[in-house]
């Protein structure tokens, strides 16, 4: 027997139906409305509400909220509403979308040039030289972070700084003076060859050197990634290849790519107890100067030194080099509030901003005048001991030799094939000069087609 | 006349009431299918407007011997698993079809894994697979020590790490043994009291009646199981991105990849196009094999 559906017998009347059709349209149209209204100029009745879209979450975020609040508490004129934990992508279709946070982070500074070179950030230069900053305010490869094209469109709130960090019970350990880190990529690999310890089977029990991230060892070996003006790739410099070549070799004096590989995957969570460098599983490694913080906070017994990151002993001249990183603040173009945007970033280059940032983030400022803030520096009690190291990533981030991965169009590709040349090289299966000769064909090809 | 202006007022008003569904596929499904189309053929830097190309960007893939041949290649690869996941599959189900007590606790155990969500079941496979501490080597460790060979490095190695996927993916199978359960469930009895009155040995029973009987749901799985492979991304986006020396960098990540790192939307919508022929390519090939191997009931050539 077929199954049919009973039909209905009375449609419904229109005078029932219009009321229905009607109310969905006028409700639709009051949403609209009223999100038409929370983007409105609206200055002119109490403060403008400027949505600042960030990407820290957890203690981060209370953090950041901090800085936020004492803003809010100086500007009457302006609420910030901080949004924690953004992803880049998000900020992305929301500036696509055409409602876009009024400033934004980016969790992934590689982006930076393509928003710019696209128009979708505001270039910030008349604001700046208006607004009595000057160059000489900030340290070198601050501002060139920033700066895409030529012109400035995001303002660093603290930057990263690497260094060179070392256990000390493990220097005494495999006899060398605790106090003396080494201070050449050659010293270095004779450490980490000795640091470097294993079991009766031969399997490796403790690392002398945590492999580098690549970029970091690159930047400490005087690499270039750019011609000065950014127009072509440099992968194939010289100094890049010195570097994977000595990548190579660290990987062999400690045991051979799959035996370093199959130990370092077994490391735990850095941000924890069981940061490898903390349980004694890593000697030495090249790390940023948030670590103080998590080794106060994680493994207050470890006893450890900080240093300037190694250089070549061919090149006296890039004596210590360091890589920096920074926290990138953006304002879209088409953002309703511009010049509140810029009165929220022109505050976090002050020194009572920059001073209560650094103190609960541990990011280094990047305003000159706030490095030389003592109480950045001077340890009080076992609540500050990060400060005491801290102090030496502070001095190495104001290093004439101080690197970052220059601002360009493809930068996320860029850094993409450096880091599959660096496997690669660290496998033995191809060498460092035939990895970035590709690494270098492929970008510059990519570089010159997003030329603007 | 005016029985026909009420039907169409019939038919404005089932429309109306159909609307949230076809607004929702207009708006949601069939204009980004078509957007990504026309993206297909721009360069579309999401940031700045498309600008036509016409079929520059197809002619970008097939010529990228670096990441696009491989990634398909990888991805390829994954196939193999499909076998493998078929045998064990129905192997798995004709044991758990077996009339035993406590049978509903093992299908429960089997079953387990592919509820679990996919972020915590690759974490978790992160540890089982870490070479050094991991329990896949604790096990193969003292099995293959005796011959002198080192237990592989799995997700390390880029020799090791999609063999290092499809074991994991395995693990999982117990998704489609339910679904092979169900079949073998639905084999007439009389199919094997008549192969028990001809004298059929249980090989014979499961070669002859059983076997035929679940072909459709085999095929099932089959075609499932190509369209999922070929879409393969969520495990290598957690665990390896792509890496050891690009071991793993799979078709859709390598998508992923062009449009969200590089900002190069319209070859990614392109790639995904490509995808859907290459779906659609493997998927006719299966079922023009299907004639030879699926039995269907009712079916005269069968």
């Amino acid at each position: 027997m077929p199954l049919t559906m009973p039909r209905s017998r009375t449609p419904l009347p229109r005078w029932r139906l219009r009321p229905l059709v009607l109310s969905c349209l006028a409700a639709c149209l009051l949403l609209a409305a009223a999100q038409g209204c929370s983007r409105g100029t609206a200055s002119e009745r109490g403060p403008v509400e400027l949505r600042v879209w960030t990407m820290w979450g957890g203690d981060e975020a209370e953090a950041f909220q901090a800085v936020v609040d004492e803003f809010n508490r100086t500007h009457p004129q302006i609420v910030v509403r901080n949004l924690p934990a953004v992803d880049d992508t998000k900020i992305i279709r929301a500036i696509v979308a055409d409602d876009p946070p009024d400033v934004f982070t980016l969790r992934e500074p590689g982006y930076l040039g393509s928003l710019a070179g696209n128009g979708a950030l505001l270039a910030l230069d008349d604001r700046f030289a208006g607004s009595g900053l000057k160059e000489a305010d900030f340290a070198p490869g601050t501002l060139s972070q920033c700066r895409y094209g030529g012109r400035l469109h995001a303002m660093l709130f603290l930057m990263d700084c690497y260094g060179l960090l070392w256990n000390k019970a493990a220097f005494r350990e495999a006899g060398l003076d605790p106090e003396t880190p080494p201070a050449t990529h050659e010293q270095l690999l004779e450490y980490a060859r000795k640091l470097t310890q294993r079991d009766a089977k031969g399997r490796i029990t403790r690392l002398g050197l945590l492999p580098p991230d690549p970029m970091v060892l690159i930047g400490s070996f005087g690499g270039r990634f750019t011609t000065p003006d950014g127009a072509r790739p440099t992968a194939d410099h010289e100094r890049n290849i010195a570097a994977l070549r000595w990548y190579r070799e660290l990987i062999e004096v400690q045991g051979g790519p799959e035996q370093v590989n199959g130990f370092a995957a077994g490391f735990g969570q850095e941000m924890g107890i069981n940061n490898p460098f903390l349980v004694d599983k890593v000697a030495m490694m090249l790390n940023g100067q948030w670590n103080p913080y998590w080794f106060q906070r994680y493994g207050p017994k470890v006893r450890y030194g900080a240093a300037p990151l190694p250089y070549p002993a061919e090149h006296p001249e890039l004596r210590h080099p360091t890589w920096l990183g920074g926290n990138l603040f953006c304002i879209p173009a088409n953002t309703r509030h511009a010049d509140e945007a810029w009165t929220f970033l022109r505050w976090t280059q002050t020194l009572p901003a920059q001073r209560l940032f650094a103190s609960t983030m541990h990011g280094v400022p990047n305003l000159l005048a706030a490095r030389k803030e003592p109480s950045l520096r001077t340890v009080g009690g076992p609540d500050d001991a990060w400060k005491g190291a801290f102090g030496i990533f502070m001095d190495a981030a104001s290093s004439p030799n101080a690197r970052h991965f220059p601002v360009t169009a493809v930068t996320g590709l860029y850094q993409y094939e450096l880091l599959t040349a660096a496997d690669y090289v660290r496998f033995g299966s191809r060498t460092p000069e035939a990895a970035l000769s590709d690494v270098q064909q492929r970008v510059a090809r990519e570089m010159a087609r997003s030329q603007p | 006349m005016k029985v026909r202006a009420r039907e169409r007022r019939k038919t404005l008003q089932g429309l109306l009431f159909v609307s949230p569904w076809l607004i929702g596929f207009l708006v949601f499904t069939l204009y980004p299918i078509l957007a990504s189309l026309y993206y297909s053929f721009c360069d579309f830097r999401v940031l700045s407007p498309p600008r036509w190309i016409g079929l520059g960007n197809y002619h970008a893939l097939l010529t990228d011997r670096d990441y696009f041949l491989p990634s398909l290649v990888n991805t390829l690869y994954m196939l193999g698993e499909l076998p493998v996941a078929l045998v064990l599959g129905v192997g798995m189900a004709l044991l758990l079809n077996q009339k035993l007590p406590g049978i509903g606790l093992f299908r429960t155990l089997y079953y387990l894994p592919s509820v679990m969500p996919t972020v915590a079941v690759a974490v978790l496979w992160l540890w089982l697979l870490n070479p050094e501490y991991g329990l896949v080597n604790a096990a193969l460790g003292p099995i293959l020590e005796p011959f002198g060979i080192a237990p592989p490095g799995w997700l390390t190695d880029p020799g090791w790490s999609k063999p290092a996927f499809i074991l994991m993916d395995l693990w999982a199978v117990g998704g489609s043994v339910v679904v092979y359960l169900a079949g073998l469930q639905g084999i007439p009895v009389h199919l094997y009291e008549a192969a028990d009155l001809d004298g059929a040995t249980p090989w014979q029973k499961t070669r002859h009646v059983t076997l035929p009987q679940l072909s459709p749901v085999i095929f099932y799985n089959l075609i499932i199981g190509v369209i999922a492979t070929f879409q393969y991304f969520t495990q290598a986006f957690i665990m390896t991105n792509g890496g050891p020396q690009n071991s793993t960098l799979f078709y859709a990540l390598h998508l992923f990849h062009n449009a969200f790192r590089d900002f190069r939307m319209g070859r990614a919508c392109a790639m995904a196009w490509v995808l859907f022929l290459v779906t659609l390519a493997a998927t006719v090939l299966v079922f023009r094999s299907s004639a030879r191997w699926v039995y269907y009931e009712g079916d005269r050539n069968g």
